[in-house]
């Protein structure tokens, strides 16, 4: 009781990116579980809609929709969407992302791949914050959370524009949590490596085995060890932290090379 | 190693079955941590080298929580006091799976002259007191699931405080402690730092040389527009404790309201 009290988010509206598959999946379920009422937006909307009927189907409220963040007109009825069917927006999880992989070979990757890799991972998430925090404003009360990256702070190769779009995104957090306070939050989880489905899929155990050398907690990442981090900085226990950056990794870098 | 989905969790914040011993727990902010750790379900051990303010606090919280709470008085900076500590709380409570090296102090000094003798004091009290603690505690805590260690840090000890310069060297040294616990520790126990901004400790921050003027500086120039509240540090703790951040190690977290608009502590210049 106590506690479903303090992480209490009965009421409050959130948006969560990418919220099809793996941490925003996670993400939007555990914000569900703790009452609040989300927008799933995904890509796929197929993959959004999946999210929601479990969490309509767990007696939650949800709406899905299909969205591409790198198209400005999507992040506007995004929000649109959201205002219209729950009527505020308290907290956004800027989740949607992509690039890294190793496939970032400098002299390979052109400079519109570079610029879209940038648009995808900070651009979005610094559009849609402007686009909803007026909302969190008026409700007195928001909190965002940028999903990053470990890639924003270690080094590895070809990875430049993803790694640096990532930092790019923690730099972002740090100044608009200066901008947006004292009523709006802004804060980033870092993630190490989350053993998603997709991960699952290509992961041989030797591969896993060779990921884990450096990782003191010796496993890799659940999506709900990215979510309980999400949950945490909505929560009203969070409510004097922003512009951190926090690295849920095991404790290390989880790498193949 | 187990992966536990959220889903199979009570609560990802829950400290039901824990046992969380709390040093300097007779104190604003660890008073505090000990009341919210016991409403989150974990029994405590209130710690204190002031035996009167560690009782206070641990019959509060029998009063909600009968049997959860003991009172134990401890100058960390002793062994003798140290093996009394772990001898009672491993008596009373059979085991212990979070321990809070929470007790610290420091004070305007100059930064010339301060001496050998009150620098080496400072290190004894801040840093070397957490880490005897922590390895007489660590085989304990190694029996348990989701164990860790917390340690109360400082922002002090990572910003230019000339100030306060015995007290920040110190808490800067638990920097490079927790990265290292955390890689020795592990997988078994987590080892994770708050790093605390200026809090409302009552009496004890104006004991500490602030003047009103200061404070109201020091408030204006925060980005949550206030200093913190004990609470807004025992969640802290309370979160890097719980099951939801059971893959977090060797990192330090900031409640710090957002920090400040200004790099540097007002100082009355």
């Amino acid at each position: 009781m106590y506690l479903d009290k303090l992480f209490s988010l009965e009421g409050k509206v959130a948006i969560v990116t990418g919220g099809g598959n793996g941490i925003g999946k996670a993400s939007a379920i555990m914000l569900a579980k703790a009452g609040a009422s989300v927008a799933v937006s995904d890509l796929k909307l197929d993959d959004a809609k999946k999210v929601t009927d479990e969490i309509i189907e767990a007696g939650g409220k949800a709406l899905a929709a299909e969205c591409n963040v790198t198209e400005d007109a999507h992040l506007v009825s995004l929000v649109d969407e959201t205002m219209k069917k729950f009527g505020r927006i308290n907290f956004l999880v800027n989740n949607a992302g992509g690039g890294g992989g190793g496939k970032e070979n400098p002299f390979k990757i052109t400079v519109s791949d570079f610029e879209w890799r940038f648009k995808l991972n900070v651009f979005s998430a610094w559009r849609l914050s402007q686009l909803c925090v007026p909302h969190m404003k008026k409700d007195g009360t928001g909190s965002i959370v940028n999903i990053s990256s470990m890639s924003s702070i270690m080094a590895s190769h070809n990875m430049s524009a993803y790694g640096s779009a990532k930092a790019a995104m923690n730099q972002m957090t740090k100044y608009l949590a200066m901008d947006f306070g004292p009523e709006v939050r802004v804060n980033a989880v870092g993630p190490g490596a989350i053993k998603t489905d997709a991960l699952a899929s290509v992961l041989s155990p030797e591969m896993e085995k060779e990921m884990l050398k450096g990782t003191p907690l010796n496993r890799l990442g659940h999506p709900d060890d990215i979510a309980g981090a999400v949950l945490y900085f909505c929560s009203p226990a969070s409510q004097w932290v922003s512009g951190q950056i926090l690295f849920v990794n095991g404790g290390g870098i989880q790498s193949l090379e | 190693m187990e992966i536990i989905s959220e889903r199979l969790l009570k609560h990802p914040f829950s400290l039901e079955g824990n046992t969380t011993v709390i040093t300097g727990a007779g104190g604003a902010i660890g008073g505090t941590t000990a009341r919210i750790f016991a409403n989150a379900g974990s029994n405590v051990v209130v710690s204190d080298l002031n035996l009167e303010t560690a009782n206070a606090t641990a019959e509060e919280i029998n009063k909600l929580h009968p049997g959860k709470a003991i009172a134990v008085k401890t100058d960390v900076t002793k062994s003798e006091d140290q093996k009394i500590l772990v001898e009672t709380v491993l008596k009373k409570f059979g085991k212990i799976t979070t321990l809070i090296n929470n007790v610290g102090w420091g004070e305007y000094t100059p930064l010339l002259g301060i001496s050998k003798e009150y620098m080496m004091k400072s290190y004894e009290l801040n840093t070397v007191s957490t880490y005897e603690l922590s390895s007489l505690f660590a085989p304990y805590l190694k029996k348990e699931q989701n164990a860790s260690i917390l340690f109360s840090g400082s922002r002090v000890g990572d910003t230019p405080s000339p100030e306060f310069l015995s007290y920040s060297n110190a808490k800067a040294a638990l920097f490079n402690m927790i990265r290292s616990m955390a890689v020795a520790m592990g997988p078994e126990i987590r080892v994770n730092m708050v790093m605390i901004g200026s809090v409302d400790n009552g009496a004890a921050t104006l004991d500490a040389g602030y003047t009103q003027e200061m404070l109201d500086r020091l408030n204006n120039s925060m980005v949550m527009k206030r200093r913190g509240y004990p609470e807004d540090i025992a969640y802290a703790f309370l979160y890097l404790a719980a099951p939801a951040a059971r893959w977090i190690t060797g990192i330090h977290l900031y409640a710090d309201g957002g920090g400040t608009y200004k790099s540097k502590m007002p100082t009355d210049d």
